[in-house]
Order: structure tokens, then sequence, then C-alpha cells
């Protein structure tokens, strides 16, 4: 079907233009892994990491389990200078080297990159932007992509603003399209700070409405966060249990070890907490948190997540010391091999104050949750790579059990997220012989001998939602402005108190005291990384 | 490892044959748990379709954590065939294990004991039946009485409308099991690309003014079950003649022509009062649908992928999916009512 010069006409999606109707009856029932519309996608930065690494294998995988509509078409725009022929090379070798199903196969790659074209120019260069649009429009004659656009954004967010006005400029937004949809998708982070956010959501607002944005976060991609929902809504049995009464605290720890990986003009600017908890760590607490929605519709679930993020109990100045720490890795070892500190870093400032481990102690103000403390935990360079959400119950009310010395453990209930995925719970057993000693246990549940399928990487299924208009998984407005206003005060403070004892932890390690401490001084411990 | 032994009554010996064989290939002693997350029944009497079958059952069970125990009634295999595979997890050891039983001597009621005996107990039982007759073979209800979920297909071994018709009766017969016909989950492609000409609101009143279904197909079940999901989803009542009575009272006549490659649907036309919307395989590529609207609300065409479904991903979905699928409930008992 390459090449097919078919006329396509107009179909009003989820978010066409058309007058409003009701559901269509066909649909009830029906997989929900349907195939998008046919459309084009741009791909902003398309020369870069993140291009290379998961954007184009994830849509030759698409491809390849014919998710994609036979009408589709994907153009890279990013400041190198380059023929499309040259970009179909890079894009290929990027395939060949990072995709999970191997190397680009033949004739479907040919047939893929058929429908690669590449158009360069800087993000403010109106002329670069008319150029696009022409390339758009002759791929809707040459691939009947029918005027449906999807214009992923995987830039430096210094620029995100910038691209959305030179949409505008070249009416390549919604407002003034006559056919098709437009819609953009935003990488992480959506601003700096509260007030960033907000003006580049004005900006956004200017040519997109809220419905056409799709502000990504790829952990809420990852089968084990959708799993979230499942396990508290699809069982009778941890609902009753999960709130104040029976549950201790909740940890949440996105963990890595690896540093900053060539970013370092980017991180230095960012930090731990913009980075990684202002986003993927706070939308983890809010899925543990919410209420559960009336439905599973994209908005039922998304209100219930706000609804969580505006209960934070917000942190003031004055207390920020006491409610979060801050980290710095120094040299160390990772697996057992010898890493540079993070002043050492290219691109990095060797008088950098930057947080490259940030945890926080919230609070949920609801009834629900009131007085159970959240702890949230990033960073880089530390002993392992895990991400995973740690529920702790109370301690039995009166212990019956057990010979001296013997320890009752609180019962824990961990969602893993990567690398291992699935769900543990840890309960006390009777030691077997004559004594009732009394040992913890681990029970486990692994995604992958559980179901015996290997999941999708997380760009692939948010990709295919953003096609098909799918917003479920993508983070609406105004739960990435209450997560703004959630950390911007510790920013604040911690931006203006520039004598910190950086670096204080070595890479490879469980990260600085300082994070112990805050949970020592409530009389708990971190989970071991 | 394969091991072979002689008699399929013998349930103590297979057993501990297969008890054998995993203490032979646990090399972790200390590994601290088994799994197993289903017992997969597989009842196959055609010797056409044996190594077919088979072979899907294995590729399914390879996957998963099972036992899976295959009930040759074909007359090619004789005595028990057990073989175990295993796989190392950090905190488990996986066992797959497979057990082939020449049943085509026995007794229902042996088989369906046998099948008892050597389930690992507490996962659920799956039962692929491949056999030619459903309702009216003991065997066939012993095990479904006994089971989570039955998989069939409509359009294999046992088809043609007397099998639909039968099966009509299932729910009926067993609440509480879990039913799955691969013909009609072969269709979900097809449901996406026509509920896609709905999907704009201008098109989609013309829904509620359909006046005729003709659907071209290969096989009489994909027809049948295509129709009866579109009249069951529009409120559309079976009547005398192959015809559905719309929300309207008026008549929607079913026309059905064998066309096309087995199990294949080749092309689907819906015509309302001033439009017709024609979903088609496309001439240039077997693997595409190519859709377009006639008339009054005319639409050029546009194409998307078939996405055909290999059928021992359809199985692995089968068992995967374990609650009743209301929509292929309400599409049989809709087609039921137009072979009436």
């Amino acid at each position: 079907m390459s090449g097919m010069a078919t006329q396509i006409g107009v179909r009003a999606g989820s978010d066409g233009n058309a007058a409003p109707a009701g559901p269509n009856p066909l649909r009830a029932g029906l997989d929900t892994t349907r195939i998008a519309e046919p459309c084009n996608i741009v791909f902003f930065g398309a020369t870069g990491d993140l291009t290379k690494r998961m954007l184009m294998p994830a849509m030759y995988n698409l491809r390849l389990a014919d998710t994609l509509p036979v009408n589709f078409g994907i153009v890279g725009f990013s400041r190198s200078k380059l023929a499309s022929e040259d970009f179909r090379s890079q894009m290929k070798a990027a395939v060949d080297q990072f995709s999970r199903s191997g190397p680009a196969r033949d004739p479907l790659w040919t047939d893929f990159a058929n429908r690669l074209s590449y158009v360069g120019g800087e993000f403010d260069d109106t002329e670069a932007f008319r150029r696009l649009r022409r390339q758009l429009e002759e791929n809707d004659a040459r691939l009947g992509t029918a005027g449906n656009r999807l214009f992923y954004l995987s830039t430096p967010p210094t620029v995100f603003a910038k691209i959305v006005q030179q949409l505008a400029l070249a009416g390549l937004g919604p407002k003034d399209q006559e056919r098709g949809w437009s819609r953009i998708v935003i990488e992480k982070p959506f601003g700096t700070n509260l007030e960033s956010a907000r003006a580049l959501q004005a900006e956004v607002t200017k040519a997109f409405e809220e419905r056409h944005v799709y502000r990504i976060d790829h952990y809420l991609g990852k089968e084990p966060v959708q799993d979230i929902m499942a396990l508290r809504f699809a069982n009778v049995i941890f609902e009753p249990i999960w709130n104040r009464r029976y549950i201790d605290c909740v940890q949440i720890t996105a963990a890595e070890t690896v540093g900053v990986e060539g970013r370092g003009g980017y991180y230095d600017g960012a930090g731990a907490l913009r980075d990684m908890i202002q986003n993927h760590v706070l939308n983890l607490l809010a899925l543990v948190a919410m209420e559960s929605p009336v439905t599973p519709a994209a908005d039922n679930i998304r209100d219930e997540k706000f609804k969580v993020l505006t209960a934070l109990r917000p942190i003031g100045p004055d207390q920020v010391m006491k409610m979060t720490a801050r980290g710095q890795y120094g040299p160390g070892l990772i697996d057992g091999k010898p890493v540079a500190g993070y002043r050492d870093e290219p691109s990095v400032d060797p008088d950098s104050i930057t947080d490259t481990y940030a945890s926080v102690k919230f609070f949920i103000d609801n009834w629900r949750w009131a007085g159970v403390p959240f702890y949230l935990r990033s960073g880089k360079r530390l002993a392992r790579k895990m991400s995973e959400i740690a529920v702790i119950f109370n301690h039995i009310p009166h212990r019956i059990f057990g010979e001296s010395g013997d320890a009752i453990e609180t019962n824990t209930l961990v969602m893993k997220i990567q690398p291992e995925e699935g769900v543990s719970l840890r309960f006390n057993a009777k030691v077997p012989g004559q004594k009732m000693h009394i040992r913890a246990v681990t029970m486990d549940f692994n995604y992958g001998s559980g179901f015996g399928v290997v999941s999708p990487p997380a760009y692939e299924r948010l990709i295919a939602d953003a096609m098909r208009g799918d917003a479920t998984l993508f983070t609406r407005w105004d739960a990435v402005e209450a997560a703004w206003q959630a950390v911007t005060p510790i920013v604040e403070r911690w931006s203006a108190s520039r004598t910190v004892d950086f670096p204080n932890y070595l890479a490879g390690s469980q990260g600085p005291q300082s994070a112990d401490a805050l949970l020592v001084a409530d009389g708990r411990e971190w989970r071991r990384i | 490892m394969t091991t072979k032994l002689d008699s399929p009554l013998d349930v103590a010996a297979i057993l501990a044959q297969l008890q054998r064989t995993r203490e032979q290939l646990n090399d972790r002693k200390s590994a601290t748990a088994r799994i197993a997350t289903m017992n997969f029944v597989i009842f196959v009497d055609d010797p056409a379709h044996r190594s077919w079958v088979v072979e899907r059952a294995a590729r399914v069970t390879g996957k998963h954590p099972s036992r899976s125990i295959v009930l040759d009634s074909t007359g090619i295999g004789e005595g028990v065939e057990l073989s175990t595979s295993v796989t190392s997890l950090e905190c488990a050891t996986v066992f797959n294990e497979h057990v082939v039983i020449g049943v085509a001597g026995l007794e229902h009621g042996t088989i369906v004991r046998l099948v008892h005996d050597l389930c690992v107990p507490g996962v659920p039982l799956f039962l692929w039946w491949s056999g030619a007759r459903f309702l009216q073979s003991r065997t066939f209800s012993g095990l479904a009485e006994a089971a989570t979920g039955v998989l069939l297909d409509s359009s294999g071994h046992a088809s043609g409308e007397e099998t639909i018709r039968e099966l009509g009766d299932f729910p009926a017969r067993f609440p509480h099991v879990v039913l799955r016909d691969l013909a009609f989950m072969r269709l979900a492609a097809w449901q996406d690309m026509i509920a896609q000409f709905f999907d704009d609101p201008a098109l989609r009143e013309d829904l509620f003014s359909i006046r005729s279904l003709h659907i071209d197909s290969g096989s009489d079940a994909e027809a049948l079950y295509l129709a009866g999901w579109l009249g069951s989803r529009l409120s559309w009542e079976p009547a005398e003649g192959r015809t559905f009575i719309d929300r309207r009272g008026k008549r929607v006549p079913f026309t059905m022509e064998h066309k096309g490659g087995r199990r294949r649907i080749l092309r689907v036309r819906l015509a309302s009062d001033d439009s017709t919307y024609v979903a088609e395989l496309s001439g240039d590529d077997c693997n595409a649908v190519c859709l377009h609207v006639e008339g009054a609300k005319a639409k050029p065409m546009f194409c998307m992928p078939l996405q055909n479904v290999d059928n021992a991903l359809l199985v692995e979905r089968a068992i995967l999916t374990g609650s009743r699928d209301q929509i292929f409930e309400t599409s049989l008992l809709a087609v039921r009512g137009l072979l009436r």
C-alpha cells in the first residue's frame, strides 16, 4: 500500500470539529487497541537521543505489529542540516541498534523508510516551519494522511514555547485547520517551576486547546504503573485497608544507577526534584492515593488524580529543611567500576549545587490519608536501579506469638515498577519446629512468569494512544500545575540556600545521610535500595 | 525431557514421572516456589488437524507456567507421552509440563476422570475443544463442567450453521463457564473497521437507518457472527428469513455469499437510506481493508491494516481473558435468532 495516493476524507475523531453526538454503539466492548486514523507524526528534536533510542524504534515496532494505520507519515524536524535520505539512514541505524525486535527488516523497512522525511531548521525559524507545512501537505497527498497531525516535542524544554509559537504562525495548529486534527505531545518537564509552567501553558493554549495537548510522562505507560489501579480497584481485599487506619506510611522510590549520561547541560538546570519528583513520582503518588474513579474514562481518572494533588499539604519555606533532603553524588563505584562524581560530568558546573538526589515527605490532607506520611525519593548513581511503591502497614495491635527476640515485621505490599515488574506482599509466618518462632516471608507475583508476556516499552503504548486520541495516560494541565504548586516552595528554598555540603553521597550508595535522618526522626527507615 | 508410558490409565505413574522429572530438572534445590497458573486441556479428533492444534497449544503453554494435557482422539497417538521444560527465575522455578494421552479407545467417563486426576489442583482449567461435535459429546460436557473456560472454533473441524446453533445453547447449559470462539475472535479487526465508519459523529445517525447488510465470506461462522454482532449492538431483533427488525420496526435483510478464503471476510456492505458503506479486502494487499462511503454521504477511500492475528495468539488471548464476553454472548444470541 506504500505510496498510495488515495484521497482521504475528513473523519472527525474524539477531538474533531463535528457536532457532538452520542457515543458510537459499535465501539462498546471493542478492544481499545484499535488502529489510529491516518496521520503524520512530526518529531521535533529528530536527531536527538530520545528519538533514536526510544521514539523511532517504537514507531517501527508499532508498524511491525500492524498498530499504525496504513496511511501514515513521519517527519523529522531538527536543527541539523540533513537530507531526507541521510535522516533515513540515521533512523535505520537507530532501529538496528535499539529496536526490541532486532534490526530493521525488509520489505517492512523499505516501506517504513518511504514514509520518513526530514525538515531542518531552527525552532524559531518561520521559514523552516513553512517548509514543514509544505512537507505535511505533500505527505497528505502522497501518503493519504488526511490532514491529521501529531506534533511530538522531544526537544529541550527551553524551546517548547518557540515551537508552539511557530506552529501557530505556520497555520499548523488545530484552530487554523480546515480538515483533520492536530495534537501536540510535550515531553516532561512542563516548565521549570510554577511560573514558567504557567507561561508555557499560556503559549500552548494560544494554539491548542487542552484536549489537543498530551503531556507525556513515560512512567505512566509502564505496565506495572497501570496495574496499580487494577490492584486497587479490581480486588476486594486491598481497598478496605487502604487508609490511615491500617497504613503506617508509603515509600515511593525511583532510583537509578546511571549518571547524567550526556545530559549534563539540561540536568544541571533541573535536578532530581524537578526532573523526577515533580512528574514521575508525584504521578505514582496520585495513583496510589486517589479515590476510585467512576469509570476508566480519561477524565474520570484524571479528576481523581487532580484531587489528590490538590490535597497535598503545602510545605512552607520554614518547613522545607524538616520535610526534605537533597544530595549530590561524588565519585564512587557502580557495579564494581569507578565512576566520576557529578561535578566532574561533562557540561556540569564544577561548583554545581544541583540536586542529583531528592527526598520529600508529603502529607495528604483528606479523610483517607490524614496523618500518613508519603516519603518520596529519587536519585542518580544509587546502589541499584529500582522503582517501587511500598505500602507499609501498621504494627499488630497486640503481640501474642513469637519467641523472645523474634521481630514481628510489619506487612508490606510492594508494587515493583522496574527493573522487576510485579507485586510482592510480606507477611509473618511460623518457622517450622516445636517453638512458635515467627519470621517474615514474601509472596511474589512477577509479570514475566505470571502472564508469560513481555510488556511493550511505555513509548509504544503512549505514542499509539496519542495517535488514537486516548489521553488516559497523559497528564492534564491542572495536575501539572498542582504538582508544581507542591514542589515550587522546595525549589525556591533550596535555590536560596546555597550553603550545602555537596557532594554528600558516594556513587553506588543508598543516598545521603540527611535522607535517612528524615525517616529516623519519625522512627522509620527507608527500604533498602 | 520426554518420557513415554504405556498405560494412559495409570495416573499414579504419570504423576510420579512428572514429579521425578521436576526433581531432575530443578538444579536449584532452594527454589522457593513452583509456579503453575493453569491447566490447559486440548481435545483433538481430526488426524489432519492434530499437528496444527498440538503445535499451537505448545506455543501457548510454552509461555505460561502450566500443565497441558492433550487428549488425542485421532487414533494416531497411543499411551502417554510426558515432557517438561523449565525456566529458572530469581525467586521461583517455572515448569511447563506437557502430557499427551491417546484416548481414542477410552470411554468418556474415563477421559473426564483422567483429566480430573491429572490437573494441578487449585488453578483454572481451560479446555480447547477441537472436536467435531460439542454439546452432543459427553466427553465435551464432562470436561466443560469442570472448566473455567472453553475455547472452540466454529470455523474449524466443527463448522457450519448446525455448529453455531449448538453453541447457542452453551451459555444456558454451562452458565458459569467462560465460552470463547476463535471464529468470533478473528473478527476483532473487522469490527473495528466497521465501527470506524461511524466514529465520525456526522455519519453516526446512519447507524439507525441501515436498510440492508451483505457480507461476502469464505466461511459461514465469521459472516454470521459479524451480522450477529452488528445486530446486537444496534438492538436489532432477529426475525424469520435471515432478517433483522430494527428499533423503528423496519426490516433489515441480511444476505451472505461464499467468497474468498476460508475463515476470512472479504467484503461488508451496509446500506442506509441514502448512503452505502463498503469495507473490503484491498486488491493490492490482502492484509489491508479499504473503506469508502457511496451516496449522499460519500467519502473517499481509506485503508487500514487488517491486523490478522495468529491463532496461537488468539488462543493465548482467550485464556488470559478470564471473564465472560458479553459482546460475544449477545452476538451469539442474535445469530441463534437468525438461524431459527
